[in-house]
C-alpha cells in the first residue's frame, strides 16, 4: 500500500508541477470558450457590407413590399454590433433583443434598388445587371415576372449562390410580399394585413412554467460534453505516454522488482486522475468566483446546479477510468509512442462517437436512442451528462448508467492487469492480439 | 537465520515462453558474503534467471528460496537490482528520482535523504542532485541507477553488466564499491560478459549456455580442475629438452614467455628438474591456469 502511494505521489507531483499543467489550466477555459463560441460566430457573421440587390418588378406592384421585407425594420438595423467574442451571444438577458440581433447578424443587411425597364427589353436589362454583378458593384438581382401572383416563378441571380442565408431571406421576403399582395387583392385592407402578419417571438418555457434556460443552456450542455470529451482524451493520452515511457526506458523492470504490477498500474491511473480533478477543481473555483463577482452586472454566467458538479465529476471519472485503462493496456502492448498512437485510434473513435451522439441527445434527450446511448458505458460519460443537464432523467437511469460504468471499469481493469503484467516486460516487438488473448487466459 | 545456509537457492528451476525454453532445470546456490558470477553468452538465459530471482517472473517448475524462505513479494525489499537495460525517469531531478526509488523499497523521510546524500557524495554526483536526469552523461546516469539498487541497503545485490558504459576511472570506483558491499557481508550476484572483471571479482561462478548450466563452483577450484598441465617458461639455452616428445606435447610463444604443454603423466616438477640438471638459466617458471575466458570458450564450444 505504501508503494502504491509512492507511485500515486510521483505521478501527481511531477505532473502538477509541470509547465504543461500550468499552461493548460490557464488556457483550457479560453480554448473551451473558443471551441464553443467561435464556430457559432463564424457561421453567423456575414463579413463585408450589406448585400446589394436590384429588383426588376414586371408586375409594378410588388417592389415596395419586397424591398421593405428585405430591409426589415429600420430600427433594428442600426443597432451596435454584437458583444465581444468572450461573451457568447446567448448570454445576454433579454431573449427578444438577442433574437433580433442574431437575425441581423446572421442575415446581414440589404441595400435594394429598383431596376426599371423603361421601354427596354427584359433581356437587355438583365444583361446590364449581370455585368454589374460581374463588376462587383451589385451582389445580385431579382426578376419578378408579370404573372408571379398566379404562380409564375421569380428569378434570382446572385454572385454567390452558396450563400444560403441570403437566398432564404430573399425567398421569405418575396413570399411574404406575395401573400400580402394577394390578401389586398382579395379585399382585405392594408391595416388588417399588417395586424395579421404581426410576427411573434417564441419565448420557450419548460413544462413547469419557468423561463427556459434557452440558448445559454445549450452552450452549457455543449460545453460540459466537450469538457468531458476533451479531458478524457487528454488525460487518457497522459496515461498512454506514462506507460510507454516506463516500458521504453525499462523502468518497468525495476518497478516490477519492487512491487506488484496491479498496484503499480492503479497507482498510475489514480495519480493521473487526481491531476485531472485538481485542474477541474481550479476551474470550478474560478467559475464560481467569476459568477459571484459578476452577480448584479449585466453579464451573467449560466447557472449550474451544485448537483451537476457532482454528476460531472462522477461521469468524468467513469469515462476516465474506462478509457485510461484501455490506454494503459495499449501502452503495455507497444514499443514506441507512434505505435501506441495507431493502436489507440479505435479507442479515440469510440470516444468521438459518444461526443457526436451527444448532439442528437441534446435535441431529444428522452428518445430511446438517448436512453441506450446513455446506458452504453463507452458513450455514457458524455451522453448521460448531457441528458442530466438538458432534461434530467429519472434517478434510476442515472444510477443504472453509473452502475454499468463501475462494472465495466472493474472488468476492464481485471483484463488490463493481466495484459499489463506480461506486456510491460516484453521488448522488441508489438504484441499481437492472439498473444494478448493468451496472456489473459494464462494469467 | 542459519549462517551456513546459502542466501539463495535455485532448485531445478525451469521457465519457458511458449515453445522457447529460456531456463532448463537450473540449480545453483549463492552463499552469503561472496560475489557470485553468472556468466554466459547473450540469450543463454541469464536475464530470465535474474528475473526469477527478483520475483518479476515466476518459474514454471522448481523452487526459488531466498534467505531461507520461499520467494515472495515481501522479500523483494531485501534485494537490490541493477538491470542490464537501465531505466530512469528522464525528466525527473536526480534527487527526487532517488527519493522515489527509495520509497519503492520502503525507505523514507530523513533516513532516505541522508542515504541519498551519502551515496551522491561517494560517487561524486552531489552537484547534480538538482539536475534533470536527461542532462546527465550516460556514465553518470549509470551511477545514479546503481544508487537506486543499493539505497535500501539490500542483503542481496544483483548487478547485470554493472561496468558497461563506464570509463576506466569509474570502472575502478564501481569495483571498489562492489568490494565494499562484499566486505559488509552482503551477497552479490554479478552477471557479465567481461571475463577479466569477473575473474578479478568473483569468488564463485556459474556458467549458463543455451538455457542450461554448464559449469559452476569456486573460481579457484574451477581453474585448477580445468588446468591443462601447462607451464609458462622463460629460460636461456637447452631447447633440446623442450623438443623431447616424451616430456612435452607442444610449445608456443606467448609474449616473452614460452607456454609449454606437458605430456600426460609428466608433472611440472619433472620438467623443472630436467632443466636445472642441464644447467639451464630459468628466469620464470609458473604453472599456467586457464583464464575464465578460455574455460568459457571451451565450454561453449563443447555444449554448442
Amino acid at each position: 500500500m505504501k508503494k502504491f502511494f509512492a507511485v500515486v505521489k510521483r505521478e501527481y507531483v511531477q505532473r502538477v508541477r509541470s509547465r504543461f499543467f500550468v499552461v493548460a489550466t490557464i488556457l483550457g477555459p479560453l480554448l473551451m470558450a473558443g471551441f464553443t463560441i467561435v464556430p457559432a460566430l463564424m457561421f453567423g457573421i456575414k463579413s463585408g457590407g450589406p448585400t446589394r440587390l436590384a429588383i426588376i418588378d414586371q408586375t409594378g406592384k410588388l417592389y415596395g413590399r419586397v424591398a421593405k421585407e428585405l430591409q426589415g425594420d429600420r430600427s433594428t438595423r442600426d443597432q451596435p454590433p454584437p458583444e465581444k467574442a468572450e461573451e457568447p451571444p446567448g448570454l445576454k438577458n433579454d431573449p427578444r433583443e438577442r433574437a433580433k440581433q442574431n437575425g441581423n447578424m446572421i442575415q446581414g443587411s440589404f441595400e435594394v434598388e429598383e431596376a426599371k425597364l423603361n421601354g427596354r427589353s427584359l433581356n437587355e436589362v438583365r444583361s446590364e445587371l449581370a455585368s454589374r454583378v460581374a463588376s462587383k458593384n451589385l451582389d445580385g438581382f431579382i426578376i419578378l415576372p408579370p404573372d408571379i401572383l398566379n404562380g409564375e416563378q421569380p428569378e434570382f441571380r446572385s454572385r454567390n449562390t452558396a450563400d444560403l442565408f441570403t437566398k432564404s431571406k430573399v425567398e421569405n421576403s418575396i413570399n411574404r410580399a406575395l401573400r400580402s399582395q394577394r390578401m389586398l387583392e382579395n379585399g382585405i385592407d392594408e391595416k388588417k394585413i399588417e395586424k395579421m402578419s404581426e410576427p411573434i417571438t417564441l419565448n420557450a418555457q419548460d413544462a413547469g412554467g419557468k423561463e427556459s434556460k434557452g440558448e445559454s443552456s445549450f452552450y452549457l450542455v455543449f460545453g460540459l460534453g466537450l469538457l468531458i470529451y476533451m479531458s478524457v482524451l487528454l488525460y487518457g493520452q497522459f496515461v498512454l505516454g506514462a506507460v510507454i515511457e516506463e516500458k521504453e526506458t525499462r523502468i518497468a523492470e525495476i518497478l516490477f522488482s519492487s512491487m506488484r504490477s496491479f498496484p503499480l498500474m492503479m497507482g498510475k491511473l489514480i495519480g493521473v486522475s487526481l491531476v485531472a480533478l485538481t485542474q477541474m477543481g481550479i476551474w470550478a473555483v474560478a467559475f464560481l468566483s467569476l459568477s459571484a463577482w459578476l452577480a448584479g452586472s449585466s453579464f451573467t454566467l449560466p447557472h449550474i446546479a451544485p448537483l451537476v458538479f457532482v454528476y460531472f465529476v462522477l461521469f468524468f471519472l467513469m469515462g476516465y477510468f474506462i478509457y485510461a485503462t484501455f490506454y494503459a493496456v495499449v501502452g503495455s502492448m507497444v514499443t514506441t509512442t507512434q505505435e501506441g498512437g495507431q493502436l489507440a485510434l479505435p479507442i479515440v473513435l469510440l470516444l468521438v462517437m459518444g461526443f457526436y451522439l451527444s448532439f442528437n441527445v441534446i435535441r431529444s434527450p428522452n428518445s430511446s436512442l438517448a436512453f441506450w446511448a446513455s446506458m452504453f458505458p463507452f458513450f455514457a460519460p458524455i451522453t448521460m451528462l448531457v441528458r442530466i443537464v438538458t432534461e434530467t432523467p429519472p434517478l434510476w437511469q442515472i444510477l443504472l448508467s453509473l452502475g454499468i460504468g463501475v462494472v465495466t471499469v472493474v472488468g476492464l481493469m481485471w483484463v488490463a492487469a493481466r495484459i499489463y503484467r506480461v506486456g510491460m516486460l516484453m521488448y522488441g516487438k508489438k504484441a499481437s492480439i492472439p498473444e494478448v488473448l493468451r496472456w489473459i487466459r494464462q494469467a | 537465520m542459519d549462517e551456513t545456509r546459502p542466501t539463495l537457492i535455485l532448485d531445478h528451476v525451469s521457465k519457458s515462453f511458449g515453445d522457447f525454453v529460456a531456463v532448463r532445470d537450473l540449480s545453483l546456490q549463492v552463499r552469503r558474503g561472496r560475489i557470485f558470477g553468472l556468466i554466459g553468452p547473450n540469450g543463454a538465459g541469464k536475464t530470465t534467471t535474474i528475473r526469477m530471482i527478483v520475483n518479476i517472473t515466476v518459474p514454471d517448475s522448481g523452487r526459488v528460496e531466498l534467505f531461507g524462505q520461499p520467494m515472495s513479494t515481501a522479500l523483494q525489499d531485501r534485494i537490490g537490482y541493477l538491470p542490464e537495460e537501465r531505466g530512469l525517469y528522464k525528466r525527473m531531478k536526480v534527487g527526487e528520482q532517488l527519493r522515489f526509488f527509495a520509497e519503492l523499497k520502503d525507505v523514507k523521510g530523513k533516513e532516505a535523504d541522508a542515504r541519498i546524500d551519502k551515496w551522491l557524495a561517494k560517487l561524486q554526483l552531489t552537484d547534480w542532485k538538482q539536475k534533470k536526469t536527461k542532462d546527465l552523461s550516460k556514465g553518470m546516469q549509470q551511477k545514479v541507477q546503481f544508487i537506486t539498487s543499493v539505497i535500501h541497503e539490500p542483503d542481496l545485490l544483483i548487478l547485470d553488466e554493472p561496468f558497461s558504459g563506464l570509463d576506466p576511472v569509474n570502472v575502478e570506483v564501481m569495483k571498489d564499491t562492489i568490494l565494499e558491499q562484499k566486505a559488509a557481508n552482503k551477497t552479490i550476484i554479478l552477471s557479465t560478459h567481461q571475463m577479466e572483471i569477473a575473474e578479478k571479482l568473483c569468488d564463485d561462478v556459474c556458467m549458463i549456455n543455451r538455457s542450461r548450466k554448464v559449469l559452476d563452483g569456486k573460481l579457484r577450484e574451477l581453474r585448477r580442475s580445468e588446468s591443462r598441465n601447462a607451464v609458462a617458461l622463460r629460460c636461456e639455452g637447452n631447447d633440446g629438452i623442450l623438443k623431447d616428445p616424451a616430456l612435452v606435447l607442444n610449445v608456443r610463444q606467448v609474449g616473452d614467455d614460452l607456454e609449454v604443454l606437458l605430456a600426460e603423466g609428466v608433472s611440472p616438477q619433472i620438467l623443472l628438474k630436467r632443466l636445472v640438471d642441464a644447467d639451464t638459466v630459468v628466469t620464470k617458471f609458473e604453472l599456467v591456469e586457464p583464464s575464465l575466458h578460455d574455460i568459457f570458450i571451451a565450454k561453449v564450444k563443447e555444449t554448442s
